[in-house]
């Protein structure tokens, strides 16, 4: 009889991997960057040269015009108002036009100087932003009980639909030199 | 009378031979969630704060333009004139039709050049854009 030779275990010396994957995870813990792109969205109008663009009359009760000049003194409505007050200024007169036809909506126009401070425009733009998103809460907590985030995408459309956001960044006037 | 030592019968050890699989999920998390940056940024901006802010969803449609403190302007990897962003950001929206274009503006800035960018960018048919600002608490 022949003997079977014994075959020896092949193993691979492991005990090291942890070692190496540490080093690894020690890799992508320094070279991630988690950093979420956050900021106030916007959609531009489409480029009209100037020739051809066509002036629409817009009737004085739905529009809400806020006007920042280069000091950052806001004028909404003609009125003088600080950067703060514009949201709650602005949310009945949101609310009140809930009901109404979508060409009956509320349109927040807003004009500044070419020397007023980025800064500044940005918190006008956020007020009148969250002016908005408070209204769309209201409305769904109204109707649904629930927060607008809250909603299912349906929902969410409607809301939308009752409540849209539109703000008008002006078209920028010729520089007078 | 004799006294036996008393000796826990257990071992003092702990077991280590998971531990590679639980480093290993670590990792491909990282691995995962890890985006590289691309860009150097050369120009130096503070961005504003606000409250009324969005996450953009999709991440591969962004295309960013920093403006810095010294009212340089930078897209991509390198610093562009005025003038060229409409054809710059022409050619973007080609690849990417609903590109979403990040405004990285330092906060200290003044509206002008905003409106200039804003109005090549117009020219360029890229209308979504983003005012990067971060959480204001």
């Amino acid at each position: 009889m022949i003997k079977k030779k014994k075959i020896p275990q092949a193993e691979i010396p492991t005990s090291s991997m942890a070692d190496i994957a540490f080093l690894l995870l020690l890799f992508f813990l320094v070279a991630t960057v988690i950093d979420v792109d956050t900021g106030i969205g916007m959609t531009l109008p489409e480029y009209v040269p100037p020739a051809e663009q066509e002036l629409v009359e817009i009737s004085r009760d739905r529009m809400a015009a806020v006007l920042i000049n280069e000091n950052g003194d806001v004028l909404l409505d003609g009125n003088p108002i600080s950067v703060g007050l514009i949201k709650n200024t602005l949310k009945p007169r949101i609310t009140s036009k809930i009901s109404l036809p979508n060409n009956k909506k509320l349109i927040v126009s807003l004009k500044t100087d070419r020397k007023t401070n980025y800064n500044i425009y940005i918190q006008a733009l956020d007020q009148i932003k969250l002016a908005f998103f408070e209204v769309r809460d209201e409305y769904s907590n109204a109707t649904h009980g629930k927060k607008f985030n809250d909603l299912t995408p349906e929902q969410q459309d409607e809301s939308k639909e009752k409540v849209p956001i539109i703000i008008s960044i002006a078209e920028p006037e010729l520089v007078k030199k | 009378m004799k006294f036996e030592k008393r000796r826990a019968s257990t071992k003092q050890e702990i077991p280590t031979a998971s531990m590679p699989d639980i480093v290993f999920m670590l990792l491909l998390f990282f691995m995962v969630t890890t985006t590289l940056r691309e860009v150097d940024v050369l120009v130096d901006f503070k961005l504003p704060e606000a409250k009324a802010i969005e996450k953009i969803e999709n991440k591969r449609l962004v295309s960013y333009i920093w403006v810095g403190k010294d009212e340089r302007i930078q897209i991509n990897d390198s610093i562009v004139k005025l003038n060229e962003i409409q054809n710059i950001m022409y050619n973007k929206r080609e690849v990417l039709p609903n590109i979403i274009v990040s405004l990285r503006i330092d906060k200290a800035l003044n509206m002008g050049l905003l409106t200039d960018i804003q109005q090549e960018l117009r020219k360029a048919y890229c209308l979504r854009i983003n005012y990067s600002s971060n959480i204001k608490i």
